[in-house]
């Protein structure tokens, strides 16, 4: 019996014994809420046409719609669907079985606890049309050579995570996550993961090998003032993707987030470490070092400020950027020390209570150049998202 | 740069509707009364941290019981940042702006989620 078997066994323990202790349950309460956003990626340097596209610059529409049953005080199910660029998927289908506040047990489907942005990745959850380039999922431009961001958000998966938060007094939060999923995919042979069969039912919603990759998260909230409160936490990730569980992928961050009034500041740093096979050697740009060379690093991080200007208007500034190192495929035109940085800044206006309009063009500088000669780019992401 | 030139055109077009219509996600503070201000500030503050004040306020909840089990869940949420002493302000605000909207509303039928 592996260890993550033995994690598997324990939180379903745990959750009978939450499911038992179940309080008098009130009346049951449903709700359901849903987001839809429209965006266009205006990228006048990118072709006129979407075939083989580097960028998705037509109009795009992701909506969701989501609904809660609290079945009692210590019961709940949630199931989120959601329609974008890759058709329907389900963001999330699980129970969570609380004990209390310090121990809640999720089964089902839902996207693990990692990193700060996650929990904002809804459209309307986030002010600019677009996500950090760490969590990219197809906003980007030159998203083919990149493979999206670091760790595309939503990252939905099977599985159980343990959660629960301890307030220490009014001052202090800590929160803490582990977990076991099915982990990310990628075929026999892949050089790097395939967020595609990831995340696709083309090929079954089901694991590609027999061993979970496992995870967790700890943070802490810290309150100032009534107005004023800091969060920092730090989040990992381990598994194998391919279907011989031959080769890993390691996914650490840390993240920052300080709350003043209404403004924010935002940082998170990423950074996925993955072996790949080598046995190919020609389908390599580089020749493979006898000693460490059959893994790169992908790093991403961003730092954000979004400030409220008055009347219904917020201003965000937005430096985020990727770094990837080592080998990779032979028709990739990234080098083995490649990079790229965005510099975005953008406003979100309130056309009605739950409406905002999204604007922010964006300057990509890449360090190579590409069949026009330029390593420069810029795009006007634009978007109309709403809530209800 | 034909295409960059009708962006800017359509974004600033765009952006002149909508300075049109402008209103705030939350109340306006003069529609609040005196002795609600300060919950309402609480409220503002800690709801609008993960989603837009407008999910609770176009809500149309009315129900003081449901509001205690969503705060409380609310309050869960990951680095929500709302204490056990922001709870009571949060739910005196709901209580008032509910009784509000009922006397303003004549059909109440649809729910809230925090939409993470």
């Amino acid at each position: 019996m592996t260890r993550a078997h033995v994690f598997f066994v324990a939180t379903l323990l745990l959750a009978l014994l939450a499911a038992l202790s179940a309080g008098s349950a009130r009346a049951l309460d449903r709700t359901f809420a849903g987001s839809v956003q429209l965006g266009e990626n205006v990228a006048p340097m990118e072709p006129s046409t979407n075939s083989g596209t580097q960028s998705f610059y037509g109009f795009t529409a992701e909506l969701s719609g989501k609904i809660a049953v609290d079945l009692s005080e210590h019961v709940s199910a949630n199931v989120k669907i959601c329609y974008g660029c890759h058709g329907f998927e389900t963001d999330m289908a699980y129970f969570d079985l609380r004990l209390n506040d310090e121990l809640n047990v999720r089964v089902g489907r839902f996207s693990p606890s990692f990193g700060a942005f996650n929990l904002r990745h809804d459209p309307a959850n986030h002010k600019l049309a677009d996500k950090p380039l760490p969590y990219d999922m197809g906003r980007m431009l030159r998203m083919r050579d990149w493979n999206l961001g670091v760790l595309p958000s939503p990252f939905p998966d099977n599985g159980v995570e343990v959660d629960g938060a301890h307030w220490f007094g009014d001052t202090a939060e800590l929160e803490y996550a582990a977990y076991a999923v099915s982990g990310f995919k990628a075929g026999q042979g892949s050089l790097d993961l395939d967020f595609v069969q990831s995340h696709s039912g083309s090929l079954y919603y089901v694991d590609n090998n027999n061993l979970p990759a496992g995870g967790g998260r700890v943070a802490m909230t810290v309150k100032f003032a009534p107005t004023v409160d800091l969060t920092f936490g730090a989040s990992g990730m381990y598994g194998t993707y391919d279907p011989q569980n031959k080769f890993t992928y390691g996914i650490f961050g840390g993240d920052m987030w300080l709350r003043a009034g209404r403004t924010n500041v935002r940082a998170e740093w990423l950074m996925r470490r993955q072996t790949f096979d080598t046995s190919d050697q020609s389908a390599l740009k580089y020749t493979v070092s006898p000693t460490g060379g059959d893994f790169f690093v992908k790093h991403g991080a961003y730092v954000e400020l979004e400030q409220p200007l008055g009347g219904g208007v917020d201003g965000i500034v937005r430096v985020d950027g990727l770094l990837r190192l080592g080998n990779i495929a032979a028709a990739s035109p990234l080098s083995n020390q490649a990079t790229v940085l965005r510099y975005t800044v953008g406003t979100s206006i309130v056309i009605a209570r739950g409406v905002r309009l999204k604007l922010s063009p964006e300057l990509y500088q890449f360090n190579y150049t590409d069949a026009n000669g330029r390593n420069l780019e810029v795009c006007l992401q634009t978007a109309v998202a709403g809530a209800f | 740069m034909r295409g960059w030139v009708i962006a800017l055109l359509v974004s600033s077009a765009l952006g002149a509707c909508a300075s049109t219509m402008e209103q705030t996600e939350g109340m306006d503070p003069s529609a609040v009364p005196s002795e609600e201000q300060a919950d309402y500030a609480v409220f503002a503050q800690r709801c609008s941290k993960c989603h837009s004040l407008a999910r609770p306020l176009n809500s149309g909840i009315t129900d003081d019981g449901f509001w205690r089990l969503y705060v409380e869940k609310m309050k869960r949420q990951p680095s929500s940042g709302i204490t056990e002493n922001d709870k009571a302000p949060i739910l005196r605000f709901l209580h008032w702006y509910s009784g509000l909207k009922a006397r303003s509303d004549t059909k109440v039928d649809t729910k809230v989620d925090g939409g993470t």
